[in-house]
């Protein structure tokens, strides 16, 4: 029943597609559709090297994936413990940022 | 499948086995639908049954609501034209909703009885739907109901306590004994 393995190029469109959708949705639905919305989109991202092969997975953002389809749902019934999902998730990026970007590795020094 | 059991096991699924459904059934479905109560028997509903792989693909990529790859997905639209010659603006602004939100509840209990998952999904693009299912003027998309057999079994969401949304002869008024309905 599933459809076929989109190419890189499909994927990206469809995810244009969701993202548009999503937009013009967001104007009417609850507001915390949005939060909502835009975790499945960093979801559907992450997932874009599996599609282009001329990207690389990346086994963290795969697990910040891994944590933010765990917790989506939660706005259903716990949107306080929704809230300290994402919050968690943005200090573990935030974490990830600092040792990409500004810590300087031993060849620097 | 006892009605109450029915009731309280239903879940909304969003994880679906790729395991076709026959025809057969989704007519029962369907037929379980339009058993649903309607304001001045109206009956406003029509149903778009979306089971080509493709087609379904296309519906699922503008319905950002839309969870899993299931097997079938139930457009729920209503004839509005039909409801304002019959119904008048009540029955094209208000009834067609209500008669159509009780044929999905209808269509929900008796897919949990046929053991399909499914999942009511109003956060479609409508323009999107319309493009891709040719719908015209006067008829307008619903719900979307998605459908299949379930590959999850999730836990029952907290309800309010009865206690809590419940009244005895008028507004604000305590209806004894509710405590134990949590």
């Amino acid at each position: 029943m599933s459809e076929a393995k989109p190419s890189g190029d499909d994927y990206l469109f469809e995810i244009a597609v969701f993202l548009a959708t999503s937009a013009l949705n967001c104007m009417d639905e609850p507001h915390l559709y949005g939060p909502f919305r835009l975790l499945d989109a960093l979801s559907k991202i992450v997932d874009l090297p599996k599609y282009a092969p001329c990207l690389k997975e990346d086994p963290f953002l795969q697990r910040i994936k891994a944590i933010v389809d765990e917790k989506k749902f939660l706005i259903m019934y716990n949107v306080e413990e929704f809230r300290r999902a994402i919050d968690e998730v943005v200090k573990m990026l935030a974490k990830e940022l600092k040792r990409r970007y500004l810590e300087t590795s031993d060849k620097e020094k | 499948m006892e009605v109450f059991e029915a009731i309280k096991g239903r879940r909304s699924i969003r994880r679906y086995k790729r395991e076709k459904i026959s025809r057969e059934i989704i007519a029962r479905l369907l037929d379980a639908a339009r058993w649903a109560p309607s304001g001045g028997n109206i009956q406003p509903w029509l149903f778009i049954v979306i089971d080509d792989p493709k087609l379904l693909g296309a519906v699922r990529k503008v319905s950002p609501g839309l969870f899993g790859e299931p097997p079938l997905a139930i457009l729920v639209c209503s004839n509005r034209e039909r409801a304002y010659r019959m119904g008048g603006t009540l029955g094209r602004d208000y009834l067609t909703i209500c008669d159509c939100a009780m044929a999905v509840q209808n269509m929900l209990l008796a897919a949990h009885a046929l053991g399909l998952g499914s999942c009511v999904i109003k956060s479609f693009s409508h323009t999107a739907i319309r493009e891709l299912l040719d719908i015209p003027e006067g008829v307008e998309p619903e719900l979307l109901v998605a459908i299949g057999y379930p590959d999850e079994a999730p836990k029952p969401l907290p309800k309010i306590p009865l206690k809590e949304i419940v009244y005895l002869n008028g507004y604000g008024k305590e209806f004894p004994g509710l405590e134990e309905w949590k």
